[in-house]
């Protein structure tokens, strides 16, 4: 299956035996209390939640893009993340389908985003998301499996069965 | 003053053939460890410290044995293959300036083994128009300073003359006033990330703080490579027209700090000082992107070996996304393909 994002610039094409599916939508029921995010993404051995955004997509605002990146570079985007993060959570094991260890990814449309700026980026979500619990030894069920900020680029070069494309280009 | 706009070498030290074009502003040389950085920024400063000063009447041969230090003061081990350097091969370095002036070594001259020429010019049009140029070190020296030019005038010891250069440097009175606004607010902004002025007691340093004065052997090496900055700004060593070399700025120094060396670097060369450094740092190259101007000259100059027993060869830009290779993005590229696969597997 293929979906395309909210922008509708980016079209994320997934191998057969995955499903994905809108989360943050008028489905989810709970939004005035409960912040979600984009897509929950089902493998076989894992769940992916996905937050995209998309500052590189031609028809985004500048301005809105400049706010973002300025959210981005100061970390003041991981508090937002995390609380998405955790809200979906609280509502998928309250729905029942915490079973596989579940993954967030963030997929940034900002190809002026280099392995440094990524690797910061990821490893403050970390910070935020913790993978280990108290005193650094692991959950006994696990909370967050794996963090990974991705742009475009580092998605189609590590996730080469999930390829992303940009549809303005 | 002129500008180094041109540096061809052949067949010296890792080089076989290298023809670089320098940016009047800021040239940043990166590679991995082994690619030459340090030998371009020494092979041109020794071009500049024979147009000036103590240097004038020097030969290009001689201050180039002086500043690389070859064993037993053999300038044919600079030459580019260990086995040729018995052989009757030479090497080369041909250096331009924008003022036309243009100086060109060749090992074996004219005459064969061993005997140095100036193929074009002479040396002294080279040196009628003075080039000022300061070279830092990686290591700093400051701490080292007393008794040491006095000591290096008097015995053989293993320092390459970039270091009594920058102490000498170091110890030239200031001026009595700086050139311009723009060096007063560099000049400030240095002497709040130092806490303070430097003084000089006979030979020895000083940071004068409100808290008092600290011995440069006693303060931390970033603040000493700091405080270098400060005195070369306060004594006029890095005036307009000025030439810097600064071999990895990074070296002991806070990353926190790295904005504003760069920030002192990119307005020095606003002022008119061509600047040549090396580095291996991922901030300091990343600050130079980000806050460089659109008028701002920033030439990216990756060294590199196609394989491991391959001459050094170069490529050129002035967009840091179009570094090739960038060794150091290069390791963090490598990192981040850690990180993702380690999330990926839950390793």
């Amino acid at each position: 299956m293929a979906f395309i994002t909210d922008d509708g610039d980016i079209k994320i094409t997934l191998p057969d035996h995955v499903v994905a599916r809108r989360f943050d939508d008028s489905t989810h029921g709970l939004s005035h209390c409960m912040k979600a995010v984009d897509y929950i993404i089902e493998m076989k051995e894992r769940i992916v939640f996905l937050e995209i955004k998309d500052p590189d997509n031609p028809k985004a605002k500048s301005e809105n893009c400049t706010i973002f990146l300025k959210s981005l570079r100061s970390g003041k985007i991981d508090s937002e993340l995390k609380t998405k993060f955790r809200d979906s959570f609280l509502y998928e094991w309250a729905c029942g389908r915490t079973e596989k260890p579940i993954h967030f990814w963030f997929l940034i449309g900002a190809e002026m985003l280099d392995s440094g700026q990524l690797i910061r980026r990821t490893e403050s979500l970390k910070s935020q998301l913790p993978i280990y619990g108290p005193a650094g030894k692991p959950w006994k069920n696990t909370f967050v499996a794996g963090c990974l900020v991705m742009n475009l680029s580092a998605w189609n070069k590590q996730l080469i069965d999930f390829p992303a494309t940009r549809l303005s280009t | 003053m002129g500008k180094i706009t041109r540096l061809e070498l052949e067949n010296f030290t890792c080089f076989a053939k290298l023809d670089l074009e320098f940016s009047n502003g800021v040239n940043v040389l990166i590679g991995v460890s082994g690619t030459g950085k340090t030998h371009i920024l020494k092979v041109l400063y020794v071009a500049c410290a024979i147009t000036v000063g103590e240097g004038k009447d020097r030969d290009y041969m001689d201050k180039l044995r002086g500043v690389f230090s070859p064993y037993g003061g053999e300038l044919q081990r600079l030459c580019r293959h260990p086995l040729a350097r018995d052989a009757l091969t030479g090497y080369s370095i041909t250096i331009a300036r924008d003022n036309g002036h243009k100086l060109a070594y060749d090992s074996l001259g004219n005459k064969g083994f061993n005997v140095w020429s100036w193929s074009t010019d002479d040396q002294l049009s080279w040196a009628e128009d003075a080039l000022e140029s300061v070279y830092i070190p990686v290591k700093e020296m400051l701490a080292h300073a007393p008794g040491f030019i006095s000591l290096n005038a008097r015995r053989e010891i293993a320092f390459e003359e970039i270091y009594v250069d920058v102490i000498k440097q170091a110890y030239l009175p200031k001026l009595k006033t700086l050139p311009n606004p723009s060096y007063e607010k560099i000049f400030k902004d240095l002497s709040k990330a130092i806490g303070g002025e430097v003084i000089l007691k006979g030979e020895h340093f000083f940071l004068k703080t409100e808290q008092g004065e600290l011995e440069f052997s006693l303060l931390a090496e970033g603040l000493r490579k700091l405080s270098l900055a400060w005195l070369l700004i306060q004594n006029g060593s890095l005036n307009p027209g000025s030439i810097l070399f600064w071999d990895e700025p990074e070296a002991n120094l806070n990353p926190s700090l790295l904005g504003l060396v760069v920030e002192t670097l990119l307005e020095l060369q606003r002022q008119g000082v061509q600047i040549f450094l090396t580095t291996h740092n991922y901030v300091l190259l990343k600050e130079f992107d980000l806050r460089k101007k659109k008028d701002d000259a920033v030439r990216y100059i990756s060294l590199f070996r196609e394989k491991d027993a391959d001459p050094v060869s170069s490529h050129s830009t002035e967009e840091y996304s179009a570094i090739n290779p960038n060794a150091i993005a290069g390791t963090f590229d490598d990192l981040y393909d850690q990180e993702v696969k380690r999330s990926l597997t839950g390793a």
